[in-house]
């Protein structure tokens, strides 16, 4: 069906060219563009990687509030609207004051790991 | 890694020759001169600002001003208060004797250049937030004039003459702040769990409304320039506006502008002591480190509703750029910046007030 090599294959050698290859002959204007392609580059990378897991990751986050079993089983269109589902459910339950007495410290658990889960993608250095 | 506010030069559109013209006119009858001669040095960092050097021919203010001339953008965030206000703002400051560039002049006549502009004083120095926080050594000295600076510009209020032309003073500086991040949002707090939390916190623990004076209002690490050493001028006074002072403080101290110096709380340059200290000399008024700690979580808030607003201008497709797409992206970095500051002894020692009536 698709012809090789595939989307990881190039964006890998995309940005491997782009480092070795290009950047050492830029000027500083240059180089600070260049960086910033090959920041987009890697998440581009990350995401198509890893979404799926960043999405169980999630999940898992957010069932326990919920008295559920995360799915481990749900992935691609499935699995991102069940997340996304449980997160609007979580945002409107703190707006309504929900968690404003107990249960702080649970929610304050999820919402880490929920960030983890997505800072896997953005920036893994900023999950540390 | 994208920087919030860069210093990369950027291709010098702003001043056509028939641009210049129109401002060497201009800048004649506003200076008293019988001439003024325009010479265009480029683009500085940030969006929108322009080196210059005015050659005024005769009258009072004869001689060479090297200058910064500040044009508005097109597609500015919600919180800029436009070039009039910020001129007014910066003035004030610079005449309350805050270490400011000088401003000179101010144009709100579309025809001379089209997007309102001012001119200031260029000066020279380190801006950069990773430029200026390097070095092994804390730098004690610069937190406290910082400070000290900040200090002398919260003893201006709403009284103070020439700040008329600013929104006026909100009954409650805390909850208006609310208002305005949950508007900036938008429907994202009905997904994001960790704005929505952050929303939450902030209404509910915000303080009753105290002391409103003149704040910066992006009072940190980035926008000032230090030069040997020293502080040489505060800089990007639009977002300037009447609040709790505790804000300017909250938002020098948040982990985001400490460019990685983690451990150096304020500003990334020295320990929260050296700031608050120069603060209390010359504010006329204690640090409250509840309504710092306070003001710190809508600093959080206040940088993911801009950096929103930016990722935004860039997928609605009304300014595609590279750089405003990856600050949309730099989202999850400041989500965990807040959580961490919430989970902070600071942070948990804030309380609900007792509201009467």
């Amino acid at each position: 069906m698709r012809t090789g090599p595939d989307a990881f294959a190039l964006l890998d050698i995309a940005a491997a060219t782009l480092r070795r290859d290009v950047l050492p002959h830029l000027p500083p204007d240059g180089r600070y563009t260049a960086l910033m392609v090959a920041n987009a580059l890697a998440i581009a990378e990350r995401e198509l990687r890893g979404l799926d897991e960043s999405g169980r990751a999630m999940l898992l986050a957010l069932a326990p509030l919920y008295g559920e079993d995360a799915d481990a089983a749900l992935c691609g269109e499935e699995l991102a609207t069940r997340v996304d589902a449980l997160q609007h459910r979580l945002c409107i339950e703190i707006a309504t004051g929900a968690f404003d007495g107990d249960g702080q410290d649970t929610l304050m658990e999820s919402l880490e790991a929920i960030v983890r889960a997505r800072l896997a993608i953005a920036n893994p250095k900023a999950a540390g | 890694m994208p920087d919030a506010n860069p210093s990369v030069p950027q291709a010098d559109t702003l001043l056509t020759d028939d641009d210049r013209s129109r401002l060497e006119g201009w800048l004649a009858a506003q200076a008293g001169a019988s001439r003024v001669a325009v010479t265009a040095d480029g683009a500085l960092g940030g969006a929108a600002n322009h080196a210059i050097t005015l050659d005024v021919a005769d009258g009072p203010q004869a001689g060479r001003h090297a200058c910064v001339l500040r044009a508005e953008l097109a597609g500015r965030v919600s919180a800029s208060i436009g070039k009039r206000r910020e001129f007014a703002a910066l003035s004030a400051a610079f005449q309350a004797g805050v270490t400011a560039p000088e401003p000179l002049f101010v144009c709100d006549d579309p025809a001379i250049l089209g997007p309102d502009f001012f001119i200031m004083r260029r000066v020279d120095g380190l801006g950069a937030g990773f430029a200026v926080v390097k070095g092994d050594a804390p730098q004690a000295d610069l937190a406290r004039a910082l400070g000290r600076q900040l200090g002398r510009l919260h003893r201006l209020t709403p009284a103070t003459s020439g700040l008329e032309t600013l929104a006026p003073p909100p009954d409650c500086p805390a909850q208006e702040a609310v208002h305005q991040f949950r508007d900036w949002i938008g429907d994202v707090a009905q997904r994001d769990p960790v704005l929505a939390w952050g929303l939450r916190w902030l209404h509910v623990n915000a303080p009753l409304p105290g002391a409103i004076v003149l704040c910066h209002r992006d009072f940190r690490t980035g926008n000032y320039l230090v030069k040997d050493g020293a502080l040489a001028a505060i800089l990007d006074w639009e977002f300037a506006g009447f609040s709790d002072p505790m804000e300017d403080l909250g938002c020098f101290c948040a982990r985001s502008w400490r460019f990685r110096r983690i451990n150096r709380e304020a500003g990334g340059i020295a320990d929260r002591a050296d700031f608050y200290a120069g603060y209390e000399e010359t504010a006329g008024r204690k640090v409250d480190p509840q309504r710092v700690a306070y003001w710190e979580t809508a600093a959080y808030l206040r940088w993911a509703a801009i950096a929103l607003q930016h990722g935004r201008r860039h997928s609605s497709g009304a300014e595609p750029s590279l750089e405003l797409a990856l600050t949309g992206r730099m989202l999850p970095e400041i989500e965990m910046d807040l959580l961490r500051h919430l989970k902070s002894a600071a942070a948990r020692a804030v309380t609900p007030v007792e509201r009467i009536g």
